[in-house]
């Protein structure tokens, strides 16, 4: 059972240290930082470590203990792992590097490790990996930092420094995470049973995923399928071209990138290019409803932001509506007389919580419009709090997504501020608000188009 | 292992699984060729069959619009042609096939990749798939509804459609030939398959040529 890793009653670390330099010591304080349950230190060295007594081996340790992270040398892996097995421990997460990552000798002993796992019933992360962080259950059994704010994104990384520092980002960025999961060498928890897990995970609203490589495609591909939750992937390795020793134009011209395409596009998986635009959807879906289409109103108090706005819009299939009449006179109303009332709608520069509110109200009620950006261009003479107000306010009474753009930087901090706390995600530039936007409309369409709830086909292991 | 099938071979599998192929026999003489023309009814394409020989236009190995009176004289022509160009080559004989009729070029493919099993593709033929790849891609299984997505997915989609008062295509029949490809792909154990072009016209839709490597 993976809940045996993500929410242990019980943790030992073998290999911990007093060294918080070295990954052991490093480990333990993460764990001690926050974590409620009971922690055992595992070194034969030491009679102590970081204030807590010491165990010579895990079956020394004298109560049950539920999951155990390893951050010792390879070749003591097995043989430690044969004693958790002894032990009844659930889970594993093994930081030890130096096993198929390595080439052909420690992929015999990845093997070895993988059997000796499954020989005693336990599930296992790693080998290979920089741990796991489940923060509603204050668990940092990684070498991150610090744990997360809460949220509902859950992360699963395959790259270990590459994913380290995303998370780390993540965490400077103030973004709320749930889960982040360095996978390591997959050798036996892969993507498949995470996305499984996630699925069933009540506190993960969004998967995010940072994937070199997909072991059991097919099986990925249908379980994917299945899960209703967004699934947000960057895949690596475009680059890579079909084989050079050509048989067929389809051999040449499908490269291993086209297909994962294709594959994503079939199981509902939004496929995005860079990792800011990961984090920018999956903020967009842990807080906005789904639209019930692709009509978007535009609200700015610049016409140049909303411009940009607009042809974004445009680049990724999402439609800049005509409004209805009535919006367009409840509009008018509030806004001077020679700013424009059609889509994009643009106050031309003037701001108040008035006019924010007015035209907010008469954008969410227009019946065409399935979703609203609220783009605010700070000046010298403008004040980014009131329209931030406004837009809060209203977003509270209304079952449209609103996608939020305080533009400017310095100045805009109170406003922007006031938005995360009124759960509105908020992007520097237009065009990410819009690509944020745009991967809800996907959702929406994949719910339609991609998911089933079939019973899963046969045959597709392996 | 890996085994390269013959046009004729490939086309004989495509047949199995209801994909229309064009009327075609290997000859195994000139007079076999001739035979086999005056049956078809209709002018031919001549081409050399042998497993050590894929690209066959490259070696003279190709002739069309050959009317039954001179399949004769083609079929000694190319014959000796291969003979010179490429001497150590098996040769079966030489297919004659029905003339392609009018229609779309597209081209349907199928390959087997390491992480998700088959891929199928699909594009328009010709110099589009050469030069602008515009082609789709999908795991296989697929069923109708995917297959008719993958089609209009490509930007050469309104050529298809008959774009400018031109031949429109039989949207309903490719993706019947992308439902059979992708039936067969798992029970042929195929690792490459080309069907290029498939000819896609108003009225018939019909394989003209085709390549494929299986499991052998």
């Amino acid at each position: 059972m993976l809940s045996s890793i993500f929410e242990p009653a019980s943790i030992a670390i073998v290999g911990a240290s007093n060294n918080e330099t070295k990954w052991g010591g490093r480990i333990l304080k993460n764990i001690l930082s926050g974590y409620k349950g009971a922690v055992y230190p595992v070194n034969p060295k030491e009679l102590e470590v970081q204030g807590l007594t010491s165990y010579p081996s895990v079956l020394d340790i004298p109560d049950d203990v539920e999951m155990v992270i390893m951050a010792i040398p390879a070749q003591l892996v097995l043989q430690v792992v044969e004693e958790c097995g002894k032990k009844g421990v659930k889970g594993l997460v093994v930081l030890t590097a130096g096993f198929s990552e390595t080439g052909k000798s420690g992929g015999e002993l990845e093997k070895r490790l993988v059997s000796l796992v499954r020989k005693y019933g336990m599930r296992m992360i790693g080998p290979n990996t920089l741990g796991i962080v489940n923060e509603p259950f204050n668990l940092n059994a990684s070498v991150i930092g610090k744990l997360p704010r809460p949220g509902h994104i859950s992360f699963i990384t395959q790259s270990g420094t590459l994913g380290l520092a995303i998370a780390d980002w993540t965490i400077d960025m103030g973004i709320g995470m749930c889960k982040i999961i360095s996978t390591g060498n997959k050798a036996d928890t892969d993507d498949v049973d995470l996305i499984k897990y996630l699925d069933n995970d009540s506190s993960t609203g969004v998967i995010a995923m940072y994937i070199e490589g997909i072991t059991r495609g097919r099986l990925f591909l249908e379980t994917a399928r299945r899960i209703k939750k967004p699934i947000i992937a960057i895949k690596t390795g475009r680059s890579k071209r079909g084989q050079k020793a050509v048989f067929s134009h389809t051999g040449s011209i499908a490269g291993s990138d086209e297909i994962y395409s294709a594959a994503f596009k079939q199981a509902g998986i939004l496929r995005v290019d860079t990792i800011d635009e990961v984090f920018d959807a999956a903020l967009a879906f842990t807080c906005q409803p789904l639209p019930r289409g692709n009509n978007v109103a535009i609200l700015s108090n610049g016409g140049g932001a909303s411009i940009v706005a607009s042809d974004e819009c445009e680049r990724l299939g999402l439609n800049i509506v005509d409004l209805t009449p009535e919006t367009r006179e409840k509009i008018k109303a509030v806004i001077p007389e020679f700013a424009s009332s059609s889509n994009p709608v643009d106050t031309a520069g003037t701001v108040s919580f008035k006019i924010y509110t007015e035209s907010i109200k008469a954008l969410l009620r227009d019946p065409n419009v399935d979703a609203l950006i609220v783009i605010y261009v700070h000046t010298q003479l403008s004040n980014a709090i009131p329209p931030a107000e406004a837009v809060v306010e209203i977003k509270l009474k209304c079952e449209k997504p609103v996608i939020a753009c305080w533009m400017g930087g310095a100045g805009t901090e109170q406003g922007v501020d006031i938005l995360k706390s009124g759960c509105l995600p908020n992007y520097s530039v237009p065009e990410r608000a819009v690509k944020a936007l745009a991967a809800l409309v996907k959702h929406r369409d994949f719910l339609k188009t991609a998911k089933i709830d079939d019973a899963m086909p046969e045959n597709l292991e392996g | 292992m890996s085994l390269v099938l013959t046009e004729h071979e490939a086309k004989k599998l495509l047949a199995k699984y209801g994909i229309p192929v064009t009327k075609e026999s290997i000859a195994g003489n000139a007079d076999e060729a001739y035979a086999i023309a005056s049956q078809i009814g209709t002018l031919v394409a001549m081409k050399i069959s042998s497993p050590d020989i894929s690209h066959k236009s490259d070696v003279g190995g190709v002739e069309l619009n050959i009317s039954a009176g001179d399949a004769k004289a083609t079929y000694d022509k190319i014959i000796s042609r291969i003979n010179n160009a490429v001497p150590d080559a098996r040769i079966e004989g030489v297919l004659v096939q029905q003339m392609a009729p009018p229609g779309h070029e597209v081209i349907v493919g199928l390959k087997k990749d390491a992480q998700f099993g088959h891929a199928l593709m699909f594009g328009l033929g010709g110099i589009f798939v050469e030069v602008y790849k515009d082609v789709s891609f999908r795991v296989a299984p697929i069923g109708i509804k995917e297959a008719l997505d993958m089609i209009s997915e490509i930007k050469g989609y309104p050529i298809l459609k008959g774009l400018r008062k031109k031949m429109p295509a039989d949207i309903d029949a490719i993706a019947r030939v992308l439902v059979s490809v992708s039936e067969m792909a798992q029970k042929e154990n195929i690792i490459e398959l080309d069907i290029n072009p498939l000819i896609a016209g108003e009225i018939q839709t019909i394989a003209v040529d085709a390549r494929a490597m299986i499991e052998g």
